[in-house]
């Protein structure tokens, strides 16, 4: 057994019709050992690691070796390989919070997993359970449903319902994906936690601090190949590759420092600004001033109220104390907000021509001025004639702040704009922020968790809150 | 706990309201149908030929139905709230006492039709969500072809089959277990066809969702993942449903009483309207009006069960 690696991947290729998602990728991941693949949304990364489990959607074909603890499992039935699931091979899934029962409390699916995957009868299956959430510090939560774990909750929970049955090979994907800065550093101290017991680790994932965080040997996949492979603080300090190379120059630690804004007249004032959500105090006395083309950051945890301050800065809610000022003469619409999940931003099943063109029938604009607009953020014109879920994130981003931008703000309030966003395409969409703000005198507030990020962009101190 | 009180009391309330309003209508409805209140009564009590211009003046003097309509309207909604429903028009009888022989009836029926169509319906549905393909589509047509026939139409196609051409079981009465399934069944088929549907989409929907996968990607050997996540998480808008359902129900129970026979409210309905009797037709209306309020409030209580995350909010 000591001789053969706990996954042990050959000539692994992923077709959909006569298209390669994924093209001939070899992996050794040893027990003990992590493996990060690292690459953008659509690289064939996530498709990678569903291969290696057999859960691939339908119409998606898997070619090549896989196997686990030295035995062959790529050419066995479906049930054969379901069998797996869970015991041999375990997957943490994107997204835990959708991941897990909503109408199941979390100890029972912890419980069950014990009970009907690891085979322990059902009362030490429940002790078991407890034992778990004792251990990462969920005790108090074991009878919540879902809905009442944070993200990073969520995700331990996931990760003990996965592992229960002891599989030795942890397939996780995407596992920071939404998650504040606190809770990818607990994600990043569990997935190491799970190599200290033995067990081999695949991450799947564009994040460098994850990647820097678990370190091990790292893997970088672009268009469905495997570009570069090595050891990932070797990768990551000194990439080769020159793919490798734009997403790591893509980390916001290694954007160039922005200067300090000077001048310009303020367009939003906010002063000794409170707000509470129900009788818990979100924040006490914050002073905002934000001048023309300045760009200022929010921090802090999730759920601390950094949204209800921009609800508040744009007017869509009064502030328990404090009073919010406003350049004079200009119009309420002027102060803008860009969303955190663009997906969630546009209706689903109107196009996004329509989207933009009920803008600016109710503003009287012009046409002309949107397609200036949108081939400024260089988006190609055919691309509004879609739905919103059939555009990339990064794309669907810039079509959502060009619908801002055809009401020509002053202040554009922007929710973490780019979280669900791959690092180069995170690092385009902010250098276009930044560069409208200066062309356009256009004011920001910029929130986010990152804290590299939130230096990259400003050089203000950030506003804290939470 | 508050939820659950919220929840009732807002059914209570929802109760009185059905109250007063079945009254009102079921009042005006009785004012503004043609022909003398008073001669109508009279040839109900004492027959078609027994019934003149005297009989009828006496009728009228006997019940007050001389009295403007303000001043009988506020006698019955004040009988209503007293829960003092008045005597029938036609035997004499507390109406009270009268409905209360019909609801069980009414009751039994319902619940055995709502028994069935679960049982029928809701099998099906997760059937056809887990092999979608012929069995999907056929249920399509089965189901559209059911919801689209009247009750009366399927109950006189079932009656002309089973109890007609084949012998199997009585066309009408109450009184042996036999005579039960054919009215269940034509109320229930109607129902089973909606609740197959919406069983089948809810079913589909949990099944293509992240948190079905992961109870198999977590090792759940299938029929672990459908009875213990699939089947809660699709029963939450079946059951929601139910409560919709329950209109298509009390108006099928009014048609399927009469073409059975069957000594229930629905059956006492008709016969009331015919009958002019107005205080029969009131508890009657009204009875059906509360059965599905109380059917509604059960129907929420069964909703919070299956889904906890309404209890606290």
């Amino acid at each position: 057994m000591s001789a053969a690696p706990m996954l042990a991947v050959k000539g692994l290729s992923v077709h959909a019709g006569g298209k390669a998602l994924v093209r001939d990728v070899d992996l050794r991941v040893a027990a003990g050992e992590c493996l990060v693949v690292m690459g953008e949304s659509g690289s064939g990364k996530s498709l990678l690691a569903h291969a290696i489990m057999g859960d691939l959607a339908p119409g998606l074909v898997a070619r090549g070796e896989v196997s686990v603890a030295g035995e062959r499992i790529d050419a066995l039935t479906q049930d054969e390989r379901r069998a797996f699931w869970g015991k041999r091979i375990a997957l943490l899934p994107q997204e835990p919070w959708l991941s897990l029962d909503p109408l199941m409390r979390v100890e029972s699916q912890i419980a069950e997993t014990h009970a009907l995957v690891a085979g322990r009868d059902w009362a030490n299956a429940k002790a078991c359970a407890a034992k778990d959430l004792g251990r990462l510090g969920l005790s108090a939560s074991a009878r919540q449903l879902p809905f009442r774990l944070s993200g990073g909750m969520a995700q331990r929970v996931a990760i003990a319902a996965t592992m229960a049955a002891e599989a030795g090979l942890l397939i996780a994907d995407e596992p920071t994906k939404g998650l504040d800065a606190d809770a990818c550093a607990g994600v990043a101290a569990s997935l190491r936690a799970q190599m200290e017991h033995g067990r081999a680790v695949v991450v799947v994932t564009h994040d460098i601090g994850l990647a820097r965080a678990l370190g091990g040997r790292i893997a970088v996949m672009r268009n469905a190949d495997m570009v570069e492979t090595g050891d990932t603080r070797d990768v990551l300090s000194a990439p080769r590759h020159d793919y490798t190379k734009m997403f790591v120059a893509a980390d916001p630690a290694k954007w160039p420092r922005p200067v300090a804004h000077t001048g310009g007249a303020p367009v939003l004032r906010g002063e000794s600004l409170s707000a509470a959500r129900g009788a818990k105090t979100l924040f006490e006395a914050v002073d905002v001033t934000l001048a023309r083309g300045e760009i200022a950051c929010v921090q802090g945890p999730s759920g601390g109220g950094k949204t209800t301050l921009g609800a508040v800065l744009l007017g869509l809610l009064p502030p328990q104390r404090g009073v919010v000022r406003r350049a004079d003469g200009v119009e309420a619409w002027r102060y803008q907000k860009l969303y955190q999940d663009p997906v969630a931003a546009f209706a689903p099943y109107s196009s996004l021509r329509m989207a933009l063109d009920d803008v600016v029938r109710l503003h009287g604009g012009e046409w002309a001025a949107v397609e200036a607009i949108l081939a400024r953020l260089s988006v190609p014109l055919d691309l509004l004639d879609r739905p919103p879920s059939q555009v990339s994130g990064g794309e669907l981003q810039r079509v959502a702040i060009a619908r801002a931008l055809i009401v020509d703000p002053v202040f554009l309030f922007a929710d973490e704009p780019t979280s669900r966003l791959d690092p180069p395409i995170q690092r385009a969409t902010m250098e276009l922020l930044r560069e409208l703000a200066g062309e356009r005198g256009l004011a920001m507030l910029l929130v986010t968790h990152d804290p590299d990020l939130a230096a990259a962009m400003s050089a203000r101190d950030p506003i804290r809150i939470g | 706990m508050g939820a659950l009180i919220r929840a009732l009391a807002a059914r209570l309330v929802q109760a009185a309201l059905v109250a007063l309003l079945v009254g009102v209508a079921c009042f005006a409805i009785v004012e503004l149908l043609p022909g003398d209140q008073a001669y109508r009564v009279a040839s109900a009590r004492y027959g078609e030929d027994m019934a003149s211009g005297k009989a009828a003046e006496a009728v009228r003097a006997e019940l007050g139905l001389d009295r403007p309509w303000p001043i009988r309207l506020a006698a019955w909604l004040g009988g209503i709230a007293t829960f003092d429903l008045g005597v029938s028009l036609v035997s004499g009888e507390n109406v009270a006492v009268e409905l209360g022989h019909q609801f069980g009836a009414t009751l039994g029926l319902s619940l055995l039709a709502l028994a069935l169509s679960a049982a029928v319906g809701i099998p099906l549905g997760i059937a056809m969500a887990l092999r979608g393909g012929a069995l999907d589509a056929g249920g399509l047509v089965v189901a559209a072809a059911l919801r689209a026939t009247p009750a009366y139409l399927i109950g006189l196609g079932l009656m002309l089959l089973i109890a007609v051409q084949w012998g199997l079981l009585p066309a009408a009465g109450y009184d042996n277990a036999a005579a039960w399934p054919l009215p269940a069944a034509t109320l229930a088929l109607g129902l089973a066809a909606m609740s197959m549907r919406v069983t089948r989409d809810a079913a589909a929907r949990v099944l293509a969702r992240a948190d079905t996968h992961f109870a198999r990607t977590k090792g759940l050997p299938e029929s672990a993942v459908l009875r213990r996540h699939v089947l809660r998480n699709a029963g939450v808008p079946v059951v929601a449903y139910l409560g919709v359902q329950l209109v298509w129900l009390v108006e099928g129970v009014v048609v399927v009483e009469s073409l059975f026979s069957w000594p229930g409210i629905g059956h006492a309905l008709i016969h009331a309207v015919i009958a002019r009797d107005v205080p029969m037709l009131q508890g009657t209306a009204l009875t059906m009006g509360l059965l599905f309020v109380a059917l509604n409030a059960a129907v929420d209580l069964l909703c919070l069960a299956i889904d906890p995350r309404g209890r606290r909010a």
